[in-house]
């Protein structure tokens, strides 16, 4: 059985007919056409799975299977949306999902960098912040303080640092958060959210569906 | 401009010769709905969607971001041929329908009738409260606002497992999510009830069962939705413009499955 999370930019899979199953990824634009799984989630999800689990049910049992506290915050950044699930007492607390503007996300953030030409792991995290709640707007903050004299990096930074300002705010601000998705790997991002990040890595809605299988087979 | 409209001429309106058809908008008082009953008046309610028009035409009337039923009424009002239209722009609607009313006046050659509604006479909500399809639930509810007499053969109250607060909406495609056993709160249940004033039962809750607390958005009831959904030990708040997004649909769906809501 193969389950799969079918993102913008990149889609993980888990085999698990696998003796020692792990988790690899594969870039969505090169799947190939025709290409199914027996459960999915993710943007792509409906398209490419047999099964198809909505993406905050994924999160949220994900968060189950990898959290031990009681009370968190799991806040997942993708190529172009950010939701987060909150639980207290172990129950579900509260949830957002901003699936249209995002602040185009990670998409945003790869593309800068490979246009600039930087490695986002190197940069320093910025003084400033930019205001940015739209990826395509906020990007008139970096051409602004490039001709204004900035640092082509450092203007890149500003901009990264305030798509990171926006998620951690979107989550309503919490002093711990434990994060999810490809953002966990780029450390101007991690470190630019303004509390303590648990970062947990990109495959764990994967985990959820994991989760969500055992579940329903035990039901 | 905006002056509540005498009895006198709403009773000259509303029996004069030739009166065919009638739009409104909110509940407007039980008598009026009674008057136009019995001489046979074709009801149409104008919150509903009733025309396939693009809702972009109703920008040369009023300004794109605006409650969406309320564009949805001006909508209506603007491609159906109506021979008056009553509007309740009291506590039981809104400020934004006596404003609505004013643009309407200005636009359209027909009476427009100001009213306020402050019936008081509970007609219950066993609609509200029964096993049924929400879709079918909503639609029963909505319906009745054309008739003044009681429901005959009120279905029976279910025990509930889910609730819904709110006003009904625009796009009751978001419906469909919820299960049967759904009851139903907020100004749907004053709707049903014949009350649409009544704040009291409008902010009614039950802590007991996770509610999805809806609110349209622009909509002045977005302050109760928030605050209520804020003390409710299990709620999601949902605000929803003019169609429902897939973010929201999935939000819903989460919050009942997480919730442990049986489908």
């Amino acid at each position: 059985m193969i389950l799969a999370d079918f993102g913008t930019s990149y889609s993980k899979f888990l085999d698990l007919a696998d003796p020692a199953p792990e988790p690899y990824i594969k870039a969505t634009k090169e799947l190939e056409r025709g290409l199914k799984v027996d459960f999915a989630t993710g943007h792509n999800g409906k398209r490419f799975g047999d099964i198809y689990v909505n993406e905050l049910i994924a999160l949220a049992r994900g968060g189950e299977a990898l959290i031990e506290e009681d009370r968190y915050l799991l806040l997942d950044c993708g190529s172009r949306d950010i939701k987060y699930i909150s639980y207290r007492d172990g129950k579900l607390e509260d949830m957002g999902w901003n699936a249209e503007c995002g602040a185009s996300m990670g998409f945003t953030i790869e593309l800068l960098e490979n246009y600039y030409g930087l490695d986002f792991n190197k940069l320093p995290i910025p003084a400033k912040t930019f205001s940015v709640t739209c990826g395509v707007l906020g990007i008139s903050n970096i051409f602004d303080a490039i001709t204004s004299g900035t640092d082509e990096a450092e203007a890149v930074a500003s901009f990264v640092k305030g798509i990171a300002v926006n998620a951690y705010r979107f989550a309503g601000s919490p002093a711990k958060l434990y994060l999810s998705g490809g953002l966990c790997d780029n450390r101007l991002f991690v470190e630019s959210l303004p509390c303590q990040v648990v970062p947990l890595g990109r495959f764990v809605l994967l985990k959820g569906l994991e989760r969500t299988l055992r579940l329903s087979s035990s039901r | 401009m905006n002056a509540i409209t005498p009895d006198t001429e709403i009773d000259r309106v509303l029996t004069a010769p030739g009166l065919q058809r009638v739009g409104i908008v909110g509940v407007p008082p039980l008598r009026l709905i009674d008057i136009l009953h019995r001489r046979g008046v074709e009801i149409l309610d104008l919150d509903a969607m009733l025309v396939v028009e693009d809702m972009e035409s109703t920008v040369a009337l009023l300004p794109r971001v605006y409650c969406a039923i309320l564009r949805t009424v001006v909508l209506n009002a603007m491609h159906l041929d109506l021979d008056a239209i009553v509007l309740d722009v009291g506590p039981g609607k809104c400020d934004g329908a006596l404003h609505v009313a004013a643009v309407l006046e200005d636009s359209l050659p027909i009476p427009i009738l100001r009213v306020i509604n402050n019936d008081r006479q509970p007609f219950g909500a066993p609609l509200c409260r029964a096993e049924m399809d929400m879709t079918d639930k909503f639609l029963a509810i909505t319906e009745r606002v054309k008739s003044p007499e009681i429901l005959k053969n009120p279905p029976p109250p279910c025990r509930p497992t889910a609730g819904f607060w709110g006003v009904p909406p625009r796009d009751f495609s978001i419906l469909a999510l919820f299960p049967d056993t759904t009851h139903v709160y907020g100004w749907t249940r004053c709707m049903e009830n014949k009350t649409p004033a009544d704040a009291i039962l409008e902010a009614r809750i039950n802590p007991a069962i996770p509610t999805v607390f809806f609110a349209q958005s622009f909509c002045a009831k977005t302050a109760l939705a928030r605050l209520l959904a804020k003390k409710h030990p299990h709620a999601l708040y949902l605000d929803i413009d003019v169609n429902t997004g897939s973010s929201a649909k999935a939000k819903i769906q989460a919050f009942l499955d997480l919730s442990g809501v049986e489908i």
